[in-house]
């Protein structure tokens, strides 16, 4: 596999998925994510200096980041590990917080490292639902109503 | 990659679960705008019901009302889908930048393999 990365990136209304081929086993990408060493070193833009301030990597165990902008000010990210399938699937809620703490709009993202030829392919998947069960219950309706809010508000 | 949080996308995001106000949200959208008796015709609960159903539609900035003499109108707000693709934008940037670095450092980490 050469080093070109295949970077597609699809959306419908209510979902935002990317993919990556990488030229690394799901070994090591896993790894990444969820080793608190690991993350550090990827997880925050250039200048923002992350902390880890919670990895509980089983179902059900919380996560917390914390990134130090460069004017000192502090941003946080958390949420709860849903499934979490060494090397090949990872699944968490996620929150930005605001400056007082309190978890802005939930959102599930799930990661999927699928080893092929030479390397994995990443997908990431995020769901902008308040609930599985509110995911679960009205998938079917979502769509064609963003697709109809879209187009009048283009 | 501000951070912001968001209320107006949380109430948006809650309205538009309830299946019966995607059901009012889709009947506005086929017919522009509506009077509040109208909107309630075709739905099998009371008008109480409905008046709620459009305040949290309201509240989320989903809909808007026009008063004309006697009647009430309501009808979708155009730039009502703004904060939802704001999020996405920004949530797409922030992953893309994350992935980036990541695949290099997964590249510093894996052993070089030949090509087959």
């Amino acid at each position: 596999m050469s080093d070109a990365e295949a970077n597609n990136a699809e959306a419908n209304e209510t979902t935002l998925r990317l993919e990556r081929l990488i030229p690394s086993p799901p070994e090591i990408l896993f790894a990444l994510w969820t080793e608190p060493a690991q993350l550090l070193r990827w997880w925050a833009p250039e200048g923002y200096e992350p902390s880890v301030d919670a990895l509980d990597t089983r179902p059900g165990g919380r996560w917390r980041t914390t990134l130090r902008r460069p004017d000192g000010s502090m941003l946080a990210t958390s949420g709860v590990y849903r499934i979490v399938e060494p090397p090949r699937r990872l699944a968490f809620t996620w929150a930005w917080e605001d400056d007082s703490g309190a978890r802005g709009h939930e959102t599930e993202v799930v990661v999927d490292f699928e080893p092929i030829p030479g390397g994995t392919r990443l997908v990431l998947v995020q769901r902008r639902f308040e609930s599985r069960q509110a995911r679960d219950n009205h998938n079917a309706g979502w769509s064609s109503t963003f697709d109809r809010l879209t187009r009048i508000a283009g | 990659m501000a951070a912001a949080r968001m209320p107006q996308l949380d109430s948006l995001f809650a309205a538009l679960a309830d299946p019966t106000r995607r059901a009012i949200i889709e009947r506005l959208l086929a017919a522009g705008e509506l009077s509040v008796g109208d909107v309630a015709a075709p739905f099998a609960i009371s008008t109480p019901a409905i008046s709620r159903h459009l305040q949290v539609l309201e509240r989320a900035g989903l809909i808007e009302r026009r008063i004309e003499r006697q009647w009430r109108f309501v009808r979708v707000r155009a730039d009502a889908l703004a904060p939802v693709e704001n999020w996405l934008s920004r949530q797409r940037r922030h992953w893309t930048a994350a992935l980036d670095r990541l695949e290099a450092l997964a590249a510093a980490r894996t052993p070089r393999r030949r090509k087959s």
